[in-house]
């Protein structure tokens, strides 16, 4: 579904990532783990257009997005939950919401379903984004992401500022919305949260793909377990 | 007295939505278009020269209104697009200084061309009664439309897709993007209808005055006090400046006289800078 | 260029200056180039009373620049009152002159010294307020309006929309015009020298440095509210001196002498044309715009369509001003041309 071919992005003529491949197939559940400034956010907005890139290319289905700009990336169906959430905070939960579903009307059914995955967002439908605690917030960008019934869903570090219950709920529903067919690509710090969604992963280090493999074979891998697992 | 008030509630009115379209296009792109008074003198001339032509009063408005956005568009897909490409305070200082080169060329051109022309729509009829204040029928049609349109501003913000997208890139460009709008579009847009709300402005001011080619910059400077005392990007915040300035001026005027009450409002304005820059209802930074 | 640059704003419109430091036997004797050459312009102009008016008109405006120059091309303040400051200067003089009954000279330096504490105070309070560019327009173009409507509406002081002629000096100036031409050189020579040797004191690195980088300099010691409030002072007793004197050699004053429209937008164009922050830049740009005025003044209104467009294209591509940019054009072609 996802292709991603030598890749590189960064800022001002600096690459930060360096010839990254990859792939996810539909129905998948994909993470990229690395530490803090490995370049896991930087690759991500570039891949949903909101950084220019330096070289390579993405295909969506096939499709070429490697220039397209994030609004028409959102628009073919991958749809991106930012580290940083972006939400519009004067507006309602509810208005958050029916904007997921632009250009249009949000569909019921995948409303109801967004709020089933999310209780709380359903008792807070008229409050307003900016008043929302942080894993409310989170909560909200997901379900907002999922309004508009995306095939691709990508998400940077979802757990982060979440209570350790929060974000595994979070992943929990992330497991939900995956039998219902959705293809995720997540980027996390908290590895073990990440491996246990994934059935696949990569190793972003310093700007380079490290490792790669199945989780079972990166849980099994003694760097991976040294580095990220906290296992000596 | 109450006839100074109700006049200034009409002046009011028309203080409001010309403010609004001005503050529209800032809180939305970070842009200050210098040239919007003469979107609206561009929409009257235009209305005056058509009825000049033959035509009845409402193609002849139709085609003013069309004039006004139009110069909106292209203010959009021309001198803006370089103005687009920079931030923040840049981006305020350049859009400052080319769309106010544009409202020279507008304006230059207008009072070469037409140097005497003004729009006057005169609305035949008695005068009625509010409050024992005979108003006359000018003023009154004025208000009514220019309420009409606050109400439909309202609603299609509150209401509908479009107007909450328009909001959404207002409130996170980012995360607007990330839901599919493109945020050059609703620019655009905002553009085209402040250009439209500017016309609006100064056809229906053409029922209680006559609005002539030299109105453009007095235009631009009533809508930047209304938008500064209301708060740079707040449209309600516009609103309520413009109908507050507008009785103010109104009693000042007929109290203190025409220059005095011009001083009190660019007082105002300068006051509200000074003392609290976001304005009566802008957001605190 | 830094974060810190654009928060003055200069850097969007252009504000770095080639080649400051020159030493002063080279100051003065560029300036010295300057006055010789201005003072032979009335070899082909004395004999037409209009073209003298233009002359002695493009000297004042030659100094309203200057005095911009030193406010906004040296500290980044946008002072959009530029016509409202050098009004204070004109009608403050005249009727401290006229009505009060001082003598000519005191009058001029009193009211100087209104003008250069109105802007001192514009200035002070922007700081104070931490008014950005934007809003430091705002503020000082409020300021010209509300200036322009007081001319208006206190008639019996100002003599209202049509203004008056002014009784004190009519013998000496009114009539001439050489002699107001000179003088009116003489200011803009001074304000040069004045301008030179601010640039090459320690004010004028303060200045520079306040202007490229905000926060280097203020961490390098520069208070740079006395900077930006001492060039505010300065540049505004240039505007009061000059409308001063301009006043007086004119014979008659109305508040369309003074007004937004006519001082400041031109004032602006000279700037950018000649080049923001450079020393000789409002000269070039008086120069310029005077003649080109001129030449174009048959086409009437048609002008303001030429100016609205040099406004654009000045602000779009020449961010540097015209002269200097074609400066640095000329020398990148001889460069190449020299590479080959």
């Amino acid at each position: 579904m996802l292709e991603v071919r030598d890749f590189s992005a960064g800022y001002q003529g600096n690459d930060v990532i360096h010839d990254i491949n990859f792939q996810v197939e539909p129905g998948e559940a994909v993470m990229i783990i690395g530490s803090n400034g490995a370049g896991k956010t930087t690759l991500f907005r570039s891949l949903c257009g909101l950084l220019p890139h330096s070289s390579g290319r993405v295909l969506f289905d096939g499709v070429d997005i490697t220039r397209s700009p994030a609004e028409q990336i959102a628009r073919l169906g991958l749809r991106f939950v930012a580290a940083e959430r972006h939400l519009f905070p004067r507006m309602t939960v509810r208005e958050n919401l029916y904007l997921g579903a632009y250009p249009r009307r949000p569909d019921p059914e995948t409303l109801a379903t967004v709020l089933e995955l999310f209780p709380r967002l359903s008792e807070r439908q008229r409050q307003h984004a900016g008043t929302m605690s942080g894993g409310e917030q989170q909560m909200l960008a997901v379900g907002r992401a999922l309004m508009s019934n995306p095939r691709l869903l990508v998400l940077d570090e979802p757990s982060t500022g979440l209570a350790p219950l929060l974000a595994q709920a979070a992943y929990q529903a992330l497991r939900v919305m995956r039998e219902r067919g959705l293809t995720v690509l997540v980027a996390e710090q908290q590895v073990p949260l990440a491996m246990a969604f994934s059935d696949r992963g990569y190793v972003l280090e310093n700007g380079f793909i490290r490792l790669e493999g199945t989780t079972g074979e990166l849980a099994a891998n003694p760097r991976v377990r040294s580095a990220y697992l906290g296992v000596s | 007295m109450i006839a100074s008030i109700l006049d200034g509630i009409v002046l009011g009115f028309q203080f409001g939505l010309l403010g609004a379209g001005l503050t529209l296009v800032y809180g939305m792109g970070g842009v200050l278009n210098l040239a919007y008074g003469q979107m609206g003198v561009i929409a009257a001339i235009t209305a005056s020269l058509a009825m000049d032509a033959g035509a009845s009063v409402l193609p002849a408005v139709g085609l003013g209104l069309i004039a006004g956005g139009l110069l909106g568009l292209l203010l959009d897909r021309t001198i803006l697009r370089p103005v687009y490409r920079l931030r923040d305070e840049a981006r305020v200082l350049l859009s400052l200084l080319l769309t106010l080169g544009v409202a020279f060329i507008v304006d230059g051109f207008l009072n070469w061309r037409y140097p005497l022309k003004a729009l006057n729509l005169f609305i035949s009829g008695g005068a009625i009664e509010i409050l024992e204040v005979p108003m006359r029928r000018g003023s009154l049609l004025a208000s009514a439309i220019t309420l009409v349109i606050m109400a439909l501003l309202f609603v299609f913000f509150r209401y509908t897709i479009l107007g909450q997208a328009v909001r959404s890139v207002i409130e996170d460009e980012e995360g607007a993007r990330l839901v599919g709008i493109d945020p050059n579009r609703m620019m655009r847009l905002i553009l085209v209808l402040s250009g439209v709300l500017a016309a609006l402005v100064a056809i229906t001011r053409s029922m209680v005055i006559p609005v002539d080619v030299q109105a453009g910059f007095p235009i631009t400077v009533f809508a930047l006090i209304v938008a500064v005392v209301g708060g740079l990007g707040s449209v309600p915040g516009a609103l309520l400046a413009g109908l507050i300035l507008g009785i103010v001026n109104s009693i000042a005027a007929s109290t203190i006289g025409t220059f005095m009450s011009l001083v009190i409002l660019l007082a105002a304005a300068a006051v509200t800078i000074l003392i609290r820059p976001s304005g009566i209802l802008g957001v605190a930074e | 260029m830094s974060e810190h640059a654009s928060a003055t704003g200069t850097s969007a419109i252009g504000g770095t200056e080639p080649g400051v430091s020159r030493s002063l036997p080279s100051l003065l004797g560029f300036i010295a180039v300057v006055g010789a050459a201005l003072a032979l312009v009335p070899l082909w102009t004395g004999d037409s009373r209009v073209l003298m008016g233009v002359a002695v008109l493009g000297l004042t405006f030659a100094c309203y620049t200057i005095g911009f120059n030193v406010i906004f091309g040296s500290t980044g303040q946008l002072f959009l009152c530029v016509g409202a400051l050098a009004g204070i200067g004109g009608y403050g003089a005249v009727i401290l002159a006229d009505t009060v009954g001082l003598p000519i000279i005191a009058g001029i330096l009193l009211a100087t010294l209104a003008a250069g504490l109105t802007g001192g105070l514009l200035s002070f309070v922007a700081v104070r307020r931490s008014l950005g560019v934007i809003f430091t327009g705002i503020v000082t173009l409020i300021f010209s309006l509300t200036f322009e409507a007081l001319l208006l509406g206190l008639g019996e002081l100002t003599g209202g929309e049509n203004g008056f002629l002014i009784k004190s000096g009519a013998d000496s100036f009114a009539r001439e015009q050489i002699p107001p031409y000179y003088l009116m050189l003489t200011l803009v020579l001074i304000f040069l020298l004045a301008h030179g040797l601010l640039r090459r004191s320690f004010i004028g690195w303060a200045f520079r440095a306040l202007r490229d980088d905000e926060v280097a300099a203020a961490l390098a010691g520069v208070d740079i509210a006395r900077y930006r409030v001492f060039a505010a002072f300065i540049g505004s007793a240039m505007l009061g001196l000059a409308g001063a004197t301009y006043a007086f050699t004119e014979g008659r004053i109305s508040p369309t002498t003074f007004e937004f429209a006519t001082i400041d937008v031109v004032a602006m164009v000279m700037l950018a044309f000649g080049g923001i922050g450079t020393l000789f830049g409002p000269i070039a740009g008086a120069v310029t715009f005077t003649i080109v005025d001129e030449v174009l003044i048959e086409i009437g209104q048609l002008r303001h369509v030429a100016y609205g467009a040099l406004i654009i294209a000045l602000f779009l591509w020449m961010r540097r001003g015209l002269l200097p940019t074609a400066a640095e054009l000329w020398t990148k072609n001889r460069r190449n041309e020299w590479k080959k």
